[in-house]
Order: structure tokens, then sequence, then C-alpha cells
């Protein structure tokens, strides 16, 4: 399986529109780094196999480098999915 | 007005759906609908057939039905994989609400079929070409599987339709184009006409769906009966019936359970029973209704079906009443030898809970007591599960406490990584 499930810390404001905050990945030791996530932007709803996912575009800040990655909500299992 | 019925079939549906889940929400690279793979049920628990196959598996000689060591024998790359029932659920789901969005009149024939009656809708989604385009179109788009969607002017022939050649095809078969794309088939190929059906015809030297059509309805009907009449409509592209948006009231509850070794015991068979019991009866409190009749099925070592029924004294939908009829049924069935595979509990003569009970003088038991503990059992295991709360023979015993359906690890298998549900 390419995508995997990973830890994020999300704030829902009052309007229930999600912001995704914190994200915590692992590197290739299979240390775990928290980071945080810049510029989250709601890119659209995916509905495939039945199952409802939101999908956000953003960025990390790796190692001083601007790091693009793309996040999906799975609404059925409330996961969050790093798209691979 | 001419009727336009759509009738929308998903090709390979289970198989399909795993795919269209695997690919888009997994993130797997590989395809299965491309491969050699099929959707199978597990040979330890005796629920070794195949489900679903793909176009390559099909090609290889792998049938829907077959069990997967002959499928194996035919195809010996052939990926099996089990099934996934919440999935399937939730994508027949998905896939009729996008049915919704093109009509009001949707009819769900099954979990990966659907009739919709798009007359009068031109001037929304075009001509119904068009309109079936869009429709296939979207459902891949969104949902990530495809259909077939057949068109014609009755349900027969749009099914008829949908069924030529796939995958993710629109065909059309109106009145005017029987002759032409109908009557050449195989009259085996005709809605409703099985493997028997098929051989009488044969002895009458019926062979393709248009001879059929042109046999004599008199001797149609001499051999057989009432049923001549609507083989001879169906072959000429003949039916009336309208697409059903509101589905027809239960007649019946039931479960069966295929026994993962043989049972040549009365006290097993009997707790196979009170566990099916207990399925059907939560599921007639559940829609607050009350049985008049209880039959169990029986299916031995050798395949052979048999079953009994009998009228209750009062109808119920108390587990113990349920149970001690179909125990009963049991000992008037059954010789207590022969091994049994498969045990099923169908209840029949559903009305609804509100009904007056009859009282029995002789009767001592207390059935207000029994329903309100049903009753509460029920709502224990809404709230915490359902093996929450269970009688205590099913404790440390190999056989599940609620029997037939569609079991847990169906429904949620291990994918072993990335999303468990």
């Amino acid at each position: 399986m390419n995508n995997k499930t990973v830890d994020v810390i999300v704030t829902f404001n009052k309007a229930g529109k999600i912001k995704p905050n914190y994200i915590r990945l692992e590197d290739d030791d299979q240390l775990m780094h928290t980071y945080k996530i810049y510029n989250p932007r709601f890119d659209h709803e995916e509905k495939f196999a039945g199952t409802a996912a939101l999908l956000f575009s953003c960025y990390i800040i790796n190692n001083g480098c601007k790091q693009m990655i793309k996040i999906k909500y799975h609404a059925n299992t409330y996961q969050w999915i790093l798209v691979d | 007005m001419e009727r336009i019925i759509f009738h929308i079939d998903v090709n390979s549906a289970f198989l399909s759906w795993e795919a269209a889940y695997r690919m888009h929400v997994l993130g797997e690279k590989q395809d299965l609908r491309k491969i050699a793979s099929a959707v199978g049920g597990d040979i330890k628990k005796r629920h070794g057939i195949i489900l679903a196959k793909s176009i390559p598996a099909k090609k290889s000689g792998v049938r829907t039905g077959d069990t997967i060591a002959d499928a194996l024998k035919c195809c010996p790359g052939l990926v099996t994989i089990p099934p996934h029932y919440d999935l399937y659920e939730r994508c027949s789901n998905a896939f009729i609400e996008i049915l919704r969005e093109f009509s009001p009149c949707v009819e769900q024939y099954s979990i990966d079929e659907a009739y919709c009656d798009m007359t009068g809708t031109e001037l929304l989604f075009g001509a119904p070409l068009t309109a079936a385009y869009k429709l296939k179109d979207k459902i891949r788009d969104e949902l990530g599987f495809t259909v077939n969607v057949g068109i014609s002017s009755n349900k027969l022939l749009a099914k008829m339709a949908g069924d030529f050649k796939k995958p993710d095809l629109v065909h059309t078969l109106f009145p005017y184009e029987i002759e032409k794309k109908m009557w050449p088939l195989p009259v085996g190929d005709l809605l409703f006409v099985g493997h028997s059906t098929k051989h009488k015809l044969y002895n009458l030297g019926i062979y393709t769906i248009g001879d059929l059509a042109k046999t004599d309805l008199n001797i149609l009907r001499a051999y057989f009966g009432k049923i001549g009449n609507v083989l001879y409509s169906f072959a000429n592209g003949i039916d009336v019936s309208t697409v059903a948006a509101e589905a027809p009231p239960i007649k019946g509850y039931g479960n069966s359970s295929v026994i993962p070794f043989d049972v040549d015991r009365a006290d097993v068979a009997r707790m196979i029973l009170l566990s099916l019991a207990e399925t059907v009866c939560t599921r007639l409190r559940a829609d607050s209704v009350i049985a008049n009749v209880v039959a169990i099925s029986i299916v031995d070592f050798a395949f052979h079906h048999s079953s009994h029924q009998l009228t209750l004294f009062a109808p119920t939908n108390i587990t113990n009443e349920i149970h001690k009829a179909a125990c009963q049924l049991l000992d008037e069935l059954w010789d207590g030898r022969t091994p049994i595979r498969n045990l099923g509990i169908h209840t029949s003569k559903i009305v609804p809970a509100t009904s007056v009970r009859q009282l029995n003088l002789f009767d001592t038991n207390n059935y207000e007591h029994l329903l309100a503990m049903d009753n509460t059992i029920d709502k224990i295991r809404d709230r915490y599960g359902r093996d929450s709360v269970m009688r205590a023979v099913f404790i440390n015993n190999p056989i599940y406490h609620m029997s037939g359906g569609i079991s847990i690890d169906k429904r949620k298998p291990d994918y072993g990584g990335g999303i468990i549900e």
C-alpha cells in the first residue's frame, strides 16, 4: 500500500472548515519528526469507491527546504493519508 | 410519449470496487481489473467460491460460482482476494446516489444493478444516448469504476442491452432493433431462462431467442404452463412492468449458514439453529414485525436440499419461541445421522408487531418478559456491539452466537497496511 496514514493536528472553525496545522512523518531512518503545515489549501473532494475524502495541498519545511505534500482526510475512517 | 428506461450494471462489481478502493484510496499501483484476479471466499470455511472475476481471468476460463480450487486449475496464477462487504455497500450506495441525480425514479435491482426511468429528461441531459454516456462517465470519473448502460423502452430490453459487450459501454435495444440484435442470441441468454428451461427448449428445437419468438404460443403453454406466456412475451421484447422507485414490503426474514464442519449431532444442530434464530429475530424486532410461519432448511453433505415449515399458534419475534419451533421442525425433518452442511431458518406471513397476541390457556410462558429481555439485549448490542452480550452456551464455543448474513471478517478484512477500518 502506498498511501500511508499519518498523524495530523487539525483545527475546525465555526463554519466547519478544516485546517491542518501539524503533521508527523517518519524519515528514512524511521525517526518521527513533527512539521508545521504551511499554506494548506483545500483542493477537491473525492468519492472514489464510495469513500469520501477531502484532498489538501500544502507544504512543510524539511531541512530548510520547502516540500510540497498532499494529504487526504477520509470521512468514513477519520484518518489522514499522505498521498504518494 | 415513449418510455426511456436505462439499465445500469457495474462491470465485475466486487472486483471493480476492490480495484478502485485499492488504487484510489490505498494507493496501490496495480489494477486488479487488468490481471487475472478474482474475489472469492475462504476455502477453510467452505465459502470457497468465486464471487467476481476480472476479464483476463474470465478469458482463462474462470467462471463466477466456480470453487477456488477449480479456478486455480484453469488459471494457476489467479490472484484471489477476500470479500469486503462494507466497501461494497458503500460503493453501491454511492452508485445509486449518482443515478438519483439523473432521475427521481430509480429501482435498485441488486447490489450492482439498477433501472432508471429517464422518460422526459431530454431537456435536462439530452438525448438518451448522450445522457447514458454522461451517466457512465460520471460514475467512472467520480467513483473510479465502470458500468454498462442498456437503453430501451422497457426494463426487459434495457437489461438485455446492458448485458451486451462489456465493459464501460452503452448499448441500445429498442423494439425495432430486436430482430437484428436480440433474436440471433442463444435462447439461454434470455432473462429468466435458466439451465433447466434452456434444455427443455433445446428438446423442442428452439435454440435462439428468435426461434422462441416465432414459436406458437399454444405449444409453449402446453409445455411450460403459465411460464410459456412469459417466455413468449420476453422473446418478443414485451414487458409492461414499471420502474418501482419504492422497495416492495418484505415478505419474509431468513438467514442460513454454511457450517465449517459437517454436523451429525442434534445438540450442535440445535445450537446452530439458536444462533440463526438470534439473527433472524433481531431483524424482525428491528423492523417491528412478527412472523406467523417458521421454516427450516437443511443442505446435507451431498448437497441434497430439504425444508419443512409450521404455522405458529400466535405470531412472534421472540428468539426462544422461534428457536423452539425450529428445533421441533429439525426433529421432524432430520434423521439425526446424515451430516449437515448448511442450516437455515426462514420466517414468513409477516404482520406488524402491534397485532394482539392470542393467549393459550395451557401456556405458562411469560411472553411479555421474554420480549422485554430480547428488546433489552438488542439495545445493548446496538450500543456496545453485537458481541457485547451473548448466551452462555456460546462462550468458548466455535459456533458464532449470531450466525447467518455477512460475517464480520467478510465485512472488514485486514488489508495488511494502509487504511484498516
